[in-house]
């Protein structure tokens, strides 16, 4: 649901990284925050998290300047993972424009990113909005913890779980030390505004 | 791989598990570590190690106690909390985007702040029904159901809400009582005021209307009742919105159907009157995307 003042040439539109818990949604968006400066449009925003779990979301908004000849505004969200908090990640997708999916890449929580991705195609569903047409960027995260020889899912194993289908774009990431964040966002941005494009009519 | 390195390669998942916050997979880890260390009653030290690890499972079942606790919401600042309201409206229209806002409030948890929007949505006459109905649901989730119940009393005794309103209301919080166990006599709702007065305010202004009644003349449902929400009023006209999932409710309002038989309700008073369907489109983004938004000229009232 972006939002595009014809008048004022402004494009707000809503990112949201989704997965499950504890798979380093906030870590990706603390990234952006401390290395994206220049595009920093707002201090980040945590709302109400109990120890180092959201328990709401967080917020972090983005200008990135003017793309032909408009104002584009992102707002990036991240939902809380946990199963119990159905109705907040609900609430926090509504109106989305493009989804971050952030996998974990622990072979421990294979099941849980793979029900994760279902519950986002149910909730973006409930919007009458499809995750095959909306846009959509896989990151599967914590890679690094193969360097602590923790066992973790083959790329081409998470590709098969999770993109068999799908078919979109994926990166490998270490969120904590900001391998793969940034791609992950770029590439987001370069489909939501494509989609924005055709959706909203808007040439230069 | 010997005994104690794969304890090692053990402890140390283990570890890293909990360090990622992953306390269910650090128990399961450690359990396994405990199960091995129990069948190899030789392993060096093995009674100690036992208990350390116990001790380890013991300390994360106690973390799993709090991560799996209802996690207590506290009053944000007011500068977050008007984050909340503004994030979460997304209609144009501004009076169901502040109704919007109220909502996430109170779905974050902030239900002081939420009655507050509701109680100010409820003077201004805006969608009344819903606000009343979630000032009621505010009372109760702050564990004050006998405020709930005052104020149920206070607008019975005023003229902020309608009959039929008040009917629905008292139906809602007593449905809202019962399923919390409590028992209470709600006061029944009296008749409204003269009908002289109800339908117009200001000479040549019409009332705010905040919902509707429609009699259908056709359809399957010809005959029946059936109630919208205004979203919208502008001077004469006013606008509903019906879900795209109501096929039949679509065709029997047509555009330019003559609605013979309509009921109003405004804060203030409920009025008969007749109908035009003026206008019908489609809504093309937001929440309700995909539903059509009605314009119904009042004819007379």
């Amino acid at each position: 649901m972006a939002i595009f003042n014809a008048k004022n040439r402004i494009i707000e539109c809503k990112i949201v990284y989704y997965g499950p818990g504890r798979g380093g949604k906030t870590t990706n968006l603390e990234y952006i925050h401390k290395a994206f400066t220049k595009q920093r449009a707002g201090e980040m925003v945590s709302i109400d998290t109990q120890g180092d779990r959201t328990l709401f979301f967080d917020f972090l908004p983005m200008g990135l300047g003017k793309i032909r000849g408009c104002d584009v505004k992102v707002q990036l969200y991240t939902v809380p993972g946990q199963v119990k908090y159905a109705s907040t990640r609900k609430m926090v997708l509504k109106g989305v424009d493009a989804v971050v999916f952030v996998a974990d890449s622990l072979e421990i929580r294979r099941k849980a990113n793979m029900l994760s991705l279902r519950d986002l195609q149910q909730n973006l569903a409930e919007q009458k909005k499809s995750i095959f047409k909306i846009p959509l960027v896989l990151q599967y995260n914590k890679r690094d913890l193969a360097e602590q020889d923790m066992p973790i899912v083959p790329l081409n194993v998470m590709e098969r779980d999770l993109n068999s289908k799908l078919k979109v774009p994926s990166f490998p990431a270490s969120a904590l030390r900001g391998t793969g964040v940034g791609a992950t966002l770029k590439a987001c941005l370069k489909l939501t505004l494509h989609h924005l494009q055709k959706e909203l009519k808007w040439a230069g | 791989m010997s005994g104690q390195e794969y304890i090692k390669s053990l402890i140390k998942e283990a570890e890293l598990y909990q360090s990622q916050g992953l306390l269910a997979q650090s128990k399961d880890t450690y359990l396994k570590v405990l199960a091995f260390v129990k069948k190899s009653p030789n392993f060096r030290n093995h009674k100690k190690l036992e208990g350390a690890i116990a001790d380890r499972i013991r300390g994360l079942e106690e973390g799993l106690v709090g991560v799996n606790r209802p996690a207590l919401v506290p009053d944000l600042d007011p500068e977050v909390q008007n984050l909340i309201k503004n994030l979460f409206s997304f209609s144009e229209d501004q009076n169901t985007a502040a109704m919007e806002g109220a909502m996430a409030l109170a779905r974050f948890g902030q239900y002081e702040r939420a009655l507050e929007e509701f109680r100010k949505l409820l003077k201004r006459g805006i969608l009344p029904l819903a606000a009343a109905k979630n000032i009621l649901r505010c009372h109760l989730a702050l564990s004050s159901p006998n405020d709930a119940i005052d104020q149920y009393e206070r607008w019975v005794s005023g003229n902020q809400l309608s009959k039929q309103q008040l009917e629905k209301i008292r139906d809602f919080l007593q449905g809202l009582l019962e399923r919390k166990g409590i028992k209470a006599s709600l006061p029944a709702v009296d008749e409204p005021g003269p009908p002289e007065a109800l339908n117009r305010g200001k000479e040549g202004d019409v009332l705010d209307i905040s919902s509707v009644g429609i009699r259908l003349s056709e359809g399957p449902r010809k005959g029946k009742m059936v109630e919208f929400d205004v979203t919208f009023q502008s001077g004469d006209v006013i606008s509903v919105v019906v879900s795209a999932d109501e096929k039949e409710l679509l065709e029997a309002l047509k555009e330019n159907v003559v609605l013979p038989d309509m009921q109003f309700y405004s804060p203030i008073a409920i009025f008969k009157g007749r109908g035009v369907v003026s206008g019908k489109t489609k809504i093309r983004s937001g929440p309700k995307q995909g539903d059509y938004m009605l314009d119904i000229k009042i004819e007379s009232g």
